[in-house]
């Protein structure tokens, strides 16, 4: 699933929000448990957010962990099989620019992740029904809907958040939220197995297990939608007592502002691209690699294919931490480019233990989304960020989709050492665009995006005080 | 300045891309082949053509032998003459009871021979799905196959036989000219020292619902036949998607003489006429054991003909491993491998990979270095007039 998480952590603190309790209303004082302005209740209306979002992110990867069963129970090509993955992406070229539009002017916080979560769950059991009937394009149909509902809820989540912890306990949250998610993507691909060969022993493998393995995983989604409807129950009973508005994503979308993009802006954006595009789609073709190639069993296979994401729930707030104590994005940028480089390397060439790659492309994955989506906070003004960041989004969508195509197709033409060597070179294109950001810097020297966490707090005190 | 450093990588990718050329120069050696079938013969053998490929080089000559006198063999004579001939008596050959009723001539020029005979083919009920062959049904053997004449198409030859019921067997020779590869997967390279063999297993009815099937093959040889199998990682896949590994069948190495023979394949099967990666199906195989000699000259004419005291070992490939589909999902089965002399072909990268590679990984280099130059000639033209008003 796209880094939507790392764009609300960087846009949460920024957006116009008019969510906050409002002075407490008066009556009878409640148990702390049930009273809105308290903590405990908030952290009650905490767990049910971070569960809000763990069916999408449960079901997401879910071709991925039953990537060999998908393949032999419907008989189907590579290049097919990531078709499943591009109409995941494809709603979301547009969709970025327009999911906070729905949620503020259209449906309301409320009735909108309602919707968006009833999307995730109708797409996924229309794609669970697809198998059950053998019918290849509707479960393409079941990813474009779940796709239409996945990225927006992730947009309702943020909102919720920041509408109930703005001010307090908001990056905690936001991390929690993210950790949340990548254990979503862990349990699904090292539980999927399990569940598929379960099933398969009471009715025999093909495409029925397979159809039946997928709608249990839809129960997830269920869970998610039950989530949010207690969270619009929630939520209205917190504004009546507390006379608070719904809350509101503050995205302004303006179409026109990519016209002022700076030229860093459309560097940063291919360096996205091109970055996303050689992570997501290897993962999701993974598991047969490390069968094939390491002679992984499937539940070691599908394991090592998770250790991404493992590794990305505690390593995200940790480097984030990081670097935002020492500033110099641009280094950390190329730091990351260089050991995803080093770790696709290492599997393309290589018979060391693929934990080990592995391993180093969930850390640097987690380097770069900390280290790259706040550089663009530095390069736009704050008023066009929703519409940078939708842009970004769109565009990453965009290269997924059209490159989980032609990874399908290399693969089932060439093999993997040539995707693998593909990817290399994806990756390898970042210098450009990274070295090109650098030689701006070392030009000239005022460039913010490369300085330290010190020469930036002193250029913004400086601001400020330019400002009085 | 500049122009040295940029020079290097594009230095470095020529040296990569004459490597490259210089060795696929070197080994295009090539051999004028000759086919013909029954040789000497007046009419076509009742019971199963022989087919002689002569390959000739530069210094020595290839024979390749292929017959269907019982089961179906394979014979590959690699003498150090350029004249070398192939002499049959064919009373002595269609009895099939006299040893040296073929023969290489002179029989001083032989360096080295080997046979591969297909002699069995074994199925068996896989109810559990773990693919461990047991519970074996009665095996089809091949040597009383019906087989039909030899199909000639320059120098391939198709062979194919049934056991009277519906399906069939057949067997798929190439004789090559010229160093190369196989046009469809699992594209195994072979050299001007090495002969295909594919085969196929076609709408034969299946005993069981869940049956999978095994090929038994003997390595047939005077002095050193192939006694091991060496299982080589790969990381190249480019002509064989997600198979890493190669299988050669070799003659085990007393003295420094090195390998005489192979036989090598990829460890997969294919499940369809057209061989693509949703239809591909492991294999594995058995250790070699040693057969009976005598036994093998028995079930094939061409051993009993050239060899006076073979020696053998047989191995089963077996197709399919746990949970893949079974044989009566598609009803066919394919698989090949490559039968030479000499030492087994080693797959190289290709120049795709490494164009990419060098691409891929000099541009930036380059880019860096280049850059480089640039900032540093850019930095002097800015610090430059910072120094002019002290002058």
């Amino acid at each position: 699933m796209a880094d939507y998480e790392e764009r609300r952590r960087l846009q949460g603190d920024e957006g116009s929000f008019s969510g906050r309790p409002a002075a407490r209303g008066a009556g009878r004082p409640l148990p702390a448990i049930c009273d809105p302005s308290r903590l405990l209740h908030r952290v009650v209306v905490l767990a049910f957010m971070c569960f809000l979002g763990f069916g999408s992110y449960f079901c997401y990867d879910s071709p991925a962990a039953l990537q060999t069963q998908v393949l032999q129970d419907l008989n189907l090509n590579t290049a097919k099989f990531m078709q499943l993955y591009a109409w995941y992406s494809w709603p979301n070229v547009v969709l970025c620019f327009f999911g906070g539009f729905l949620l503020d002017r259209v449906f309301g916080i409320r009735l909108g992740t309602i919707i968006f979560s009833l999307f995730v769950c109708v797409g996924q059991v229309i794609f669970a029904t697809g198998a059950i009937v053998n019918r290849f394009w509707l479960m393409e149909f079941g990813r474009l809907v779940f796709g239409i509902g996945g990225e927006s809820l992730a947009v309702a989540q943020n909102t919720y958040a920041v509408n109930w912890f703005k001010g307090k306990e908001l990056n905690l949250v936001f991390g929690l939220q993210l950790s949340m998610a990548r254990l979503g993507s862990t349990v699904n691909m090292n539980i999927m197995g399990w569940v598929y060969s379960k099933i398969a022993d009471l009715v025999g493998t093909g495409h029925t297990a397979l159809g039946i393995s997928l709608m249990i995983a839809a129960v997830t989604c269920l869970f998610s939608f039950m989530c949010a409807l207690v969270l619009a129950f929630l939520d209205k009973r917190a504004e009546r007592i507390l006379h608070k508005e719904q809350g509101k994503t503050g995205e302004v979308i303006k179409l026109t502002d990519v016209k002022d993009f700076p030229f860093s802006l459309w560097l940063i954006f291919i360096i996205c691209v091109g970055y996303y595009v050689a992570i997501f789609p290897f993962i999701g073709l993974g598991q047969v690699f490390f069968i094939e190639k390491f002679n992984f069993s499937p539940a070691e296979a599908r394991a090592v294919n998770s250790i991404v994401y493992i590794i990305s729930a505690p390593a995200s707030p940790v480097l984030g931490f990081m670097v935002d104590k020492t500033g110099r994005n641009v280094v950390w940028v190329i730091i990351a480019v260089v050991t995803t480089l080093t770790a696709h390397m290492m599997l393309a060439f290589t018979f060391w233990n693929p934990w080990i790659a592995m391993s180093l492309l969930g850390i640097s994955y987690s380097l770069l989304a900390c280290a790259l989506w706040p550089m663009v906070a530095f390069v736009v003004p704050e008023h066009q960020l929703g519409t940078a960041y939708g842009f970004m989004q769109s565009i990453q969508n965009l290269g997924l989709a059209l490159i989980a195509i032609a990874a399908g197709a290399i693969l089932d033409t060439r093999g993997y050492l040539v995707l693998e060597v593909f990817f290399c070179a994806c990756i390898c294109r970042q210098y450009f665009p990274s070295v090109l950001c650098v030689y701006r810097i070392l030009v000239f020297q005022t460039s913010y995006l490369n300085q330290s966490a010190a020469v930036r707090a002193k250029l913004q005190k400086e601001a400020a005080s330019d400002a009085e | 300045m500049a122009a040295v450093l940029v020079g290097r990588p594009v230095v470095f990718l020529l040296a990569l891309l004459r490597s490259c050329s210089g060795s696929f120069a070197a080994e295009m050696s090539k051999r004028q082949l000759t086919v013909q079938l029954n040789p000497g013969s007046t009419a076509p053998p009742p019971d199963g053509d022989l087919l002689h490929v002569r390959a000739v080089g530069d210094n020595d000559t290839l024979h390749y032998l292929f017959c269907s006198q019982g089961a179906p063999t394979l014979l590959l004579v690699h003498t150090n003459s350029a004249s070398s001939t192939v002499k049959v008596d064919w009373p002595l050959f269609l009895a099939r009871n006299t040893s040296g009723s073929l023969r290489v001539e002179p029989e001083s020029s032989i360096l080295y021979s080997t046979a591969v005979v297909f002699s069995r083919l074994l199925e068996y009920d896989d109810v559990n799905d773990t693919a461990n062959p047991s519970d074996f049904f009665p095996p089809y053997e091949l040597q009383s196959f019906t087989w039909s004449h030899l199909n000639l198409s320059g120098p391939v030859a198709v062979l194919c036989g049934s056991n009277n019921s519906t399906g069939s067997l057949c067997l798929q020779l190439s004789v090559f000219d010229s160093e190369g590869r196989g046009q469809a997967w699992p594209r195994l390279k072979h050299t001007v020292d090495s002969s295909q063999m594919l085969v196929w297993l076609d709408g034969l009815l299946p005993r069981a619902n869940r049956s999978r099937f095994l090929l038994e093959l003997q390595a047939v040889g005077g002095a050193n036949p192939l006694s091991r199998v060496e299982v080589h990682q790969s990381i190249d896949d480019e002509f064989t998607p997600s198979i890493f590994k190669v299988s050669q069948w070799v003659s085990s190495v007393n003295d420094s003489s090195g390998i005489l023979g192979f036989v090598q394949w990829k460890p997969v099967a294919y499940r369809q006429p057209n061989p693509s990666l949703e239809n591909a199906t492991p294999c594995r195989h058995s250790d070699p054991r040693p057969q009976s000699g005598q036994m093998i000259a028995a079930a094939s004419g061409l051993i009993q003909a050239f060899y006076l005291g073979p020696e053998a070992f047989g191995l089963n490939v077996s197709f399919g491993i746990a949970t893949e589909p079974f044989y009566s999902a598609t009803r066919f089965l394919s698989w090949t491998a490559v039968v030479g002399v000499g030492s087994p072909p080693v797959d190289s990268f290709s120049p795709l990979v490494v164009a990419i590679m060098a691409v891929g990984l000099g541009t930036p280099v380059a880019l860096l270095l280049l850059g480089g130059v640039w900032v540093c000639v850019r930095k002097k033209a800015t610090d430059s007039p910072a120094y002019e008003p002290i002058n």
